[in-house]
């Protein structure tokens, strides 16, 4: 077998298609890529091949590159489309197995595209986002946030015309400085840190507006950033002086507390394969069955120092994106809480885990149904109720969170987060998922404080005013029992209410 | 493509297969030849498989692996599936694979088919799970 020039590959791997595609297509074309360049105009299986055969010429000849990149300057009819796509497919399939040439080509190829905007190169731009790994503060990690930034910084006026692009590069480098600014003693990160805030505070600063649209995750990273000096003056205008954004629109914080971020930002932070990873193990793997998958998913994922701060990530990944069908919350697939049941036990530093419990709650706090998902607030809520009779720790500790959240948060919108957390509770019992919180109000393992504060959260709630609860109100531990005739199980399923211990450990 | 649970031990290189390797033994010494024992597992059965030279520390637990000609035989009074001299083992890819640890292919014991004697038979089940490699519960 031979060796490839473009991925890492071993003899007792299976052959790479994507490699062998451009590899074969560069050998058969390999003499007509040389100047001079033929006048004819390809057909069209002529003209992919010739992609495929100047992508891999570029990738892996860096002292061709540039005579290759004239000629695709020369021959492309499709704004650069089919060649994008190439690459788009090798940065999603193959980045990790990339060598170290074909990578530093990738990211010069990638360069070059924004300058001539072409086709698809949002799509290329965000793949290569997506390859950054959050807790990973290895030299080739740290090397693609800093190639990356400096396409961002160096290519404003394109950027202009692409908000997604902002948005989700301001969301990435947010999440990535809040590690970055915390690591100390690496002179070396020193200027890739000042790229990124100056990145950062540019876009808050001018494009405020564009950057509402993210929601409020935007807060959730920008708190913990309130330690560094210039994010520290950007709340200090969030809480005093929010006209200074130039959005008129925007009066007060909590308009960002009551957007729920869009589903596809949550992806942005974890890799494609730990994308493809999670989304295996929710949708086929079955209760009893995830031991190994979990073992293997943290070998590859949380084994390196300061990894386990991914964990926030895919712990809002879990919550806010994906979202399974009926017939998967119905069958005997792992749950969704289960598994961050054990993503909480990974966890080994406080820091990470209080993120970890922020992360898991968050949409509790300003949770309106008018434009919240249940199923952001789904997991949380069946964690602290299965975990009742084996792990009450961690029921104990979410419930605590919580009301910390409530109390500490935000003092001047104490209100708002309160009606956010009840509404929560309500919506969840008035759904069914669960019967009701009475597990909850009458745990005699969880502390009588914690039940005083959920029974008066609850007679807050529209719970208490519903048939047949008068009388926990009263007694403040009992929550309606007929709640269960409310049940609207078209949305959120009965099932898996036992408690199925594999999944916590 | 075969599945696990229909594998039959016989003195030839004709198993094609794939699954998922679980679990593997320490890496020890076969006379010249480096070999390590390994659980692997598809949708439909587990079994042991012996791994050989380079194999042994280039496969990783959630490893997909394609097994092309291999062949399943005693090797040393142990029932297992390799690829042999003839066969290829080779990654295809990781982790999203689904699996079962029971029954184990390498637990049964097997008779000769009376009807016809080059030909094996399941006669018991020794073990419902391996018993080299403890279930992770």
């Amino acid at each position: 077998m031979s060796t490839s020039k473009l991925l890492r590959i071993c003899s007792l791997d299976a052959e790479n298609p994507i490699d062998s595609s451009l590899r074969e297509a560069f050998s058969s074309l390999h003499d007509r890529l040389k100047p001079p360049f033929p006048l004819t105009i390809p057909s069209p299986s002529e003209y992919s091949q010739l992609n495929l055969a100047l992508a891999y010429g570029i990738l892996t000849e860096p002292h061709l590159a540039k005579t290759h990149l004239t000629h695709l300057h020369a021959i492309v009819i499709d704004g650069y489309n089919n060649f994008t796509t190439i690459l788009i497919n090798l940065s999603n399939e193959s980045y990790p197995k990339l060598l170290q040439i074909p990578k530093s080509q990738l990211l010069w190829m990638s360069s070059k595209l924004v300058q001539v905007a072409a086709v698809k190169v949002e799509t290329l731009i965000i793949s290569l986002l997506r390859q950054i790994k959050v807790g990973d503060f290895s030299e080739p990690n740290l090397w693609l946030c800093s190639e990356l930034i400096t396409i961002l910084a160096n290519n404003w006026d394109w950027l202009l015309e692409e908000p997604l692009i902002m948005k989700s590069s301001l969301f990435v480098f947010l999440r990535l400085l809040a590690d970055h600014y915390r690591l100390v003693g690496r002179p070396e990160l020193d200027k890739l840190k000042r790229m990124e805030i100056e990145f950062c505070i540019r876009v808050l600063r001018e494009h405020f507006d564009i950057c509402l649209h993210i929601g409020r995750d935007l807060i959730r990273l920008l708190q913990d950033l309130v330690f560094v000096p210039e994010f520290k003056d950007v709340w200090m205008d969030f809480l005093s002086d929010p006209g200074k954004f130039g959005v008129p629109v925007f009066m007060d914080i909590s308009q960002l507390y009551r957007t729920r971020t869009p589903s596809h930002y949550f992806s942005l932070t974890i890799t494609p394969e730990m994308e493809t990873q999670l989304r295996f193990l929710l949708n086929h793997v079955k209760w009893g069955s995830q031991k190994r998958y979990q073992a293997w998913f943290a070998k590859k994922h949380f084994c390196t120092p300061g990894s386990e701060t991914v964990i926030v990530d895919i712990v809002r990944f879990i919550c806010c994106a994906h979202h399974p069908p009926n017939e998967i919350i119905q069958s005997n697939v792992i749950s969704r809480w289960a598994i961050i049941g054990w993503l909480l036990k990974c966890c080994k530093k406080n820091y990470f885990l209080a993120n970890v419990k922020l992360a898991l709650l968050f949409d509790w706090l300003f949770f309106d149904d008018k434009v919240d998902n249940i199923m952001n607030i789904e997991p949380a809520m069946l964690l602290m109720v299965n975990s009742i009779n084996q792990y009450i720790d961690i029921t104990h500790t979410l419930l605590e969170f919580l009301f910390l959240l409530v109390d500490n948060y935000d003092l001047q919108r104490r209100e708002l987060i309160f009606k956010g957390v009840s509404n929560s509770f309500s919506l969840l019992v008035r759904k069914g998922v669960v019967h009701s919180l009475e597990s909850l109000t009458s745990c005699n393992q969880l502390s009588p404080v914690f039940r005083e504060k959920l029974a008066s959260m609850i007679s807050s709630s529209d719970l208490a005013t519903m048939k047949g609860s008068s009388e926990m109100c009263q007694r403040q531990v009992k929550i309606a029992p007929t709640t269960k005739c409310n049940v609207d199980s078209g949305k959120v399923s009965l099932a898996n209410f036992e408690l199925n211990d594999a999944g916590l450990q | 493509m075969i599945s696990l649970k229909d594998i039959v031990p016989a003195a030839t290189n004709t198993i094609s297969t794939q699954f998922i390797l679980l679990d593997k033994g320490n890496i020890g010494q076969d006379g010249k030849e480096t070999t390590c024992l390994a659980l692997v597992a598809d949708e439909s059965a587990s079994v042991h498989f012996q791994l050989w030279g380079d194999e042994c520390h280039f496969f990783e637990p959630g490893d997909i692996i394609r097994l092309t000609n291999g062949i399943f035989s005693y090797h040393r009074s142990n029932l297992v599936l390799r690829a042999g001299k003839k066969g290829r083992a080779e990654k295809v890819g990781e982790f999203n694979m689904l699996f079962v640890e029971t029954p184990n292919m390498s637990e049964i014991k097997w008779a000769n088919d009376p009807t016809n004697p080059r030909k094996f038979v399941k006669e018991a089940v020794l073990s419902s799970h391996s018993r080299i490699f403890p279930t992770l519960l």
